[in-house]
């Protein structure tokens, strides 16, 4: 529904976004392209490991210290864009959580222990100038439209909330300012399957609600190819493969989508079927030169493993960085049916 | 809950009575013990055989002829009505002797830890913020080596350049003679201030390095926490943060500590007076280990214990009031 | 995640084995594993204990010096005493200034005995002190509070009462009330006297670490496989311990060294053997006439000394604290060994579940 339904107008542009440690001698985000469209759900996933939690903190310009941030990040909201790592302190801490929000991996550490939610909300409210009684019944209304009762988990301390409502309560916080764009790191990592379940369908609700554009980043494609418009694949610190759900479930096309599509665990196919993806992902101070993916790639050729394969076109809208990738499509199986494919997952 | 206070307070009470009765143990049970030893001393000293056991009944409450089960429900009535027995270095009720000695020591001890505190506080949190940095690098290095000095080293050592060499403050007593309360409140309130400056500061100095690391550390580990980096990109002004955020949690698991260390510097207490010859309970323990004056020295201990006690009772009772994340007490593992 | 016991034979049992640091678990479905755990553990329990401690040891300045220090009082208390005179009155002159005759390099006191000599021939029983303390002390800590910890329940409530109390009863007074009363003079039972209730405050910190320790899952899975408690808290749970009992050694050994020396110096403790603590005593009930006559250094000498084996200590536990105890390394390292630490994850789960 997403590329159809929004026309190009895109709410944020990464241009050759890199983040170096060490002087610039490893990478832990290797020249990203990507753009983010006006009121769509991006699912990104990869590997604990890829790069994808310093995609996120990248949009906020985030990145934990000393890492260097380059390339350009343009935000674009309904009159201005913006240059976001151009900004200056007090533009950036205008633009965090106004502007584009964040919900981290791990609710239970993103609330200060020994402070009642409540204030949370008010600090907030207060630190961006804004009004906080209407900020307050805001909040009271993402609450209740997370399924919680307000007045009992405005008055709680953090350890007083379940895993799930500490999360439901987390996502109220980020939504507090009335962003546009909201970037999500692993939010259900900790949580199980069902409530997983439910904070997906929350999501969709609030989406549709408040008009959010969605970056959902997971190691778990089952769980955000159930929520997401648009997939992007990350490997190696930079992403290997985007393209409409759709698209890429019933057609992945680069070596590395289609193993880890194998490596997922799918109902219907048999556990003896399930492939794990042999060797290891590189860490940041020794990628392979060339494509990052050779070392495990079934298909890789010399030519793979000198020259850094350029984003192709296998259909309109879908890009993958392979030279090979019409030769994926047929070489490397997929252990379920094509057919069906998406069948399970929307 | 309420559970936990019951158990809490039954606790307490269990333990100052193990102390009690084993002060009566040692007192009365030893072969040899200071009972015997007092008894070969007094009629040493040519006390009719008669008036030995009466002598000894003042001075412990003693009777040697009784039950020693009724000896021993005698002593702790006694104890419970605040009779602690008479010295016998000093021939004086032993309560009388603490009365006058206790509030001087409680006043140079509590100072000294509340200050080790403040200091620490602010210092360890400094080292934090600036963590890897030269100040804090010669920070860690000077709390090392001020931790590695006990305190009595530290006292002579002040006692020597400030009292003698320098001349500047006394060099013992807990005041100068002549000067009491009715010589002037104030004159009498900075004349204490003179006398207690030394003791108070050789506590600090030998105390505040490692609460300083201590803090140090809490710090670090809450700078790292993911709560204090969502706040700042919550847009949070960087006071808040290093106030609501950083110091709360830091400084919170301090607080049984804080209490605690009020009571064992009571302890230590023995030989900081002795080394500045200030008249307050330390003082007193001491000249009873000296004189082998079991009266006032078990009567101090017990006061000691029941104060280190009482400050534990304290800190676990109050911990769960102002950390939120405690509410059923199980707040006791800060040691 | 408690492993499943199976009841047909031919089912393999599920058993959950500790991957990484994080705590992660994967599943591994093979009885053979086992073993290969356990010796994987091993390894690990190698490298975690003796090959990267020694690493960061000898990178971290504070434990090498302390270390260096520590081996100079050791000599000093073994191969010292055997080739340096014992102190006597008259063995050289009188108030002898230090640094001024090779017979006495410290100077002498007015009774004419040598300051280094009675320095160096007061090491041993210190020493003895220490590792008698020191041993004491952990030794009852840990015994107490992994029992405490991992039995739970009764033992554990009436474990945690008894210590609770002796740690409410101040240390120092009891310590000379009971030194006042038995009158100890060997060193190692003055030792075990100074740290008569040391031990409860710490038993109790191992105590909670056991608590963690105990659900770790190759813990589980040695008691689903019947190992006995005992052989599990030998196995399993102490060699994890080491490391915070070995910092915790060293803190007790510094205690003794205060309380002693204190004790000592009030003359509370046999007044036979040598001690600092008495060089303190007899030189500073002369205060006053050592600053008129400059001989300050009857005073100093053992105060550089007290202060010397204590700040060895001090230097060793911090080291030793840094090596063991990740919860304090920096922010910086913190930072890059979370990126590490993803790299390390793949080593473990290929699959994405």
């Amino acid at each position: 529904m997403a590329q159809t339904d929004h026309p190009d107008d895109p709410i944020a542009t990464l241009e050759d976004v890199s983040v170096t440690y060490d002087d610039g001698t490893s990478f832990v985000l290797d020249g990203v392209s990507l753009h983010v469209e006006r009121g769509e759900i991006l699912g990104i996933v990869g590997e604990s490991g890829s790069g994808k939690s310093m995609l996120a903190s990248s949009l906020l310009d985030a990145v934990p210290d000393p890492g260097y941030l380059s390339g350009s990040i343009t935000y674009r909201s309904d009159d201005e864009t913006i240059d976001v790592l151009e900004l200056g302190q007090s533009e950036l801490r205008s633009l965090r959580w106004e502007e584009i929000s964040m919900v981290f991996q791990g609710a239970m550490s993103s609330f200060n222990p020994t402070m009642r939610i409540r204030d949370h909300f008010i600090e907030t409210i207060d630190a961006h100038d804004g009004n906080v009684q209407a900020g307050m019944d805001r909040a009271r209304q993402l609450l209740a439209d997370l399924y919680l009762d307000p007045d009992r988990v405005l008055e709680s301390f953090p350890h007083e909330l379940s895993g799930g409502m500490q999360q439901r309560a987390l996502i109220a916080l980020s939504l507090v300012l009335d962003p546009e764009l909201l970037v999500m790191d692993e939010p259900t990592a900790a949580l199980d399957l069902l409530m997983q379940q439910s904070i997906l369908l929350l999501l969709r609700e609030l989406q549709e609600k408040y008009e959010l554009t969605m970056i959902f980043i997971t190691h778990d494609l089952a769980l955000v190819g159930a929520l997401a418009d648009r997939l992007a694949v990350m490997y190696a610190f930079d992403i290997v493969e985007l393209a409409p759900k759709q698209q890429l479930l019933s057609n992945p096309s680069h070596p590395y989508t289609r193993a880890l599509l194998n490596s997922t665990p799918n109902l219907q196919a048999p556990l003896a079927q399930m492939r794990p993806i042999e060797g290891q992902s590189p860490a940041p101070i020794n990628v392979p030169s060339g494509c990052s993916y050779n070392p495990r790639c079934p298909l890789a050729t010399e030519e793979c493993r000198t020259t850094d394969p350029p984003m192709d076109a296998p259909a309109p809208e879908h890009s993958v960085a392979c030279f090979y990738w019409e030769k994926a499509q047929y070489e490397i199986e997929l252990n379920y049916a094509t057919e069906q494919s998406g069948g399970d997952y929307s | 809950m309420t559970n936990y206070y019951l158990q809490r307070t039954a606790r307490a009470i269990l333990t100052i009575w193990v102390v009690i009765t084993a002060t009566f143990g040692m007192i009365r049970l030893l072969p040899g013990g200071p009972l015997a030893q007092l008894e070969a001393k007094l009629l040493r000293q040519g006390v009719p055989a008669g008036q030995v056991d009466a002598m000894l009944q003042t001075y412990q409450n003693v009777h040697p002829d009784k039950p020693i089960e009724v000896q021993y429900i005698d002593y702790v009535v006694a104890l419970l009505q605040g009779d602690l027995g008479t010295s016998i270095s000093r021939n004086k009720p032993v309560m009388s002797i603490i009365a006058d000695a206790l509030p001087w020591t409680i006043f140079v001890m509590v100072t000294a830890t509340f200050l080790i505190f403040a200091i620490a506080i602010v210092w360890g949190a400094l080292m934090a913020y600036r963590e890897g940095g030269s100040f804090d690098l010669f920070s860690s290095a000077a709390s090392i080596v001020l931790s590695s000095i006990p305190f009595y080293v530290i006292g002579i050592a002040l006692i020597i350049v400030f009292g003698y060499q320098l001349e500047l403050l006394p060099t013992g007593y807990r005041s100068t003679s002549g000067i009491d309360p009715e010589s002037g409140l104030l004159v009498f309130f900075l004349d204490a201030l003179d006398h207690a400056y030394l003791p108070i500061l050789s506590m600090v100095l030998a105390g505040v390095g490692l609460q300083a690391l201590a803090m140090r550390g809490n710090a670090i580990q809450v700078l790292g926490a993911d709560y204090v980096r969502v706040a700042r990109l919550r847009g949070l002004p960087d006071r808040r943060v290093a106030v609501r955020y950083v110091a709360r949690n830091a400084i919170l698991p301090m607080y049984t500590g804080f209490l605690t260390l009020i009571g064992f510097n009571l302890g230590g207490s023995v030989i900081l007076e002795e080394v500045f010859n200030y008249n307050g309970i330390g003082y007193y323990m001491f000249l009873g280990l000296d004189n082998r004056d079991y009266p006032l020295m078990m009567g101090i201990f017990l006061i000691i214990t029941t104060a280190l006690v009482i400050s534990v009772y304290v800190a676990d009772l109050t911990y769960g009031l102002i950390d939120p994340r405690i509410t059923t007490g199980e707040s006791n593992e800060t040691y | 995640m408690k492993p499943t016991e199976t009841d047909g034979g031919e089912q393999p049992s599920i058993v959950a084995t500790a991957t990484d640091e994080d705590g992660s678990f994967s599943f591994e479905y093979d009885d053979d594993d086992i073993e290969i755990t356990h010796r994987e553990r091993a390894r690990e329990l190698f490298d975690e204990l003796i090959y990267k401690p020694a690493i960061v040891a000898v990178k971290d300045r504070r434990t090498v010096i302390g270390g260096l220090i520590f081996l100079g009082y050791l000599l000093m208390g073994s191969v010292g005493v055997l080739f340096y005179p014992a102190p006597t009155s008259n063995q050289v002159d009188r108030s002898i200034a230090p640094f001024s005759t090779m017979d006495a390099p410290l100077g002498s006191t007015a009774i004419g005995e040598d300051v280094l000599s009675m320095i160096i021939h007061a090491t041993p029983e210190m020493l003895q002190m220490i590792f008698a303390g020191g041993i004491f002390a952990t030794g009852i800590a840990t015994l107490i509070g992994t029992v405490a910890g991992y039995k739970g329940g009764r033992i554990d409530r009436a474990i945690t009462s008894f210590s609770d109390a002796a740690m409410s009863i101040p240390g120092l007074p009891l310590i000379m009330v009971l030194a006042v009363v038995f009158r100890p003079s060997n060193p190692w039972v003055i030792g075990v006297l100074l740290t008569i209730n040391y031990w409860a405050g710490l038993g109790r910190s191992i105590r909670s670490q056991v608590l963690t320790l105990r659900e770790a899952p190759y813990v589980e899975a040695s008691r689903t496989m019947g190992v006995s408690t005992w052989r599990i808290l030998r196995k399993d749970i102490i060699p994890n311990l080491m490391p915070f009992i070995l910092v915790n050694f060293a803190n007790a050994a510094r205690y003794v060294v205060f309380t002693s020396v204190g004790l000592y110096y009030l003359g509370i403790l046999p007044t036979s053997v040598e001690n600092w603590g008495l060089q303190l005593d007899v030189a500073y009930k002369n205060a006053g006439a050592l600053v008129a006559d400059g001989n300050l250094y009857l005073l100093v000498f053992p105060m550089v000394a007290i202060m010397g084996i204590a700040l060895s200590l001090i230097l060793l536990a911090q080291g030793l604290d840094r090596v063991f105890n990740p919860r304090v390394r920096t922010r910086l390292a913190g930072e890059s060994e979370s990126i590490t630490d993803d790299a390390d994850e793949q080593r473990s789960t290929e699959l994405i579940h």
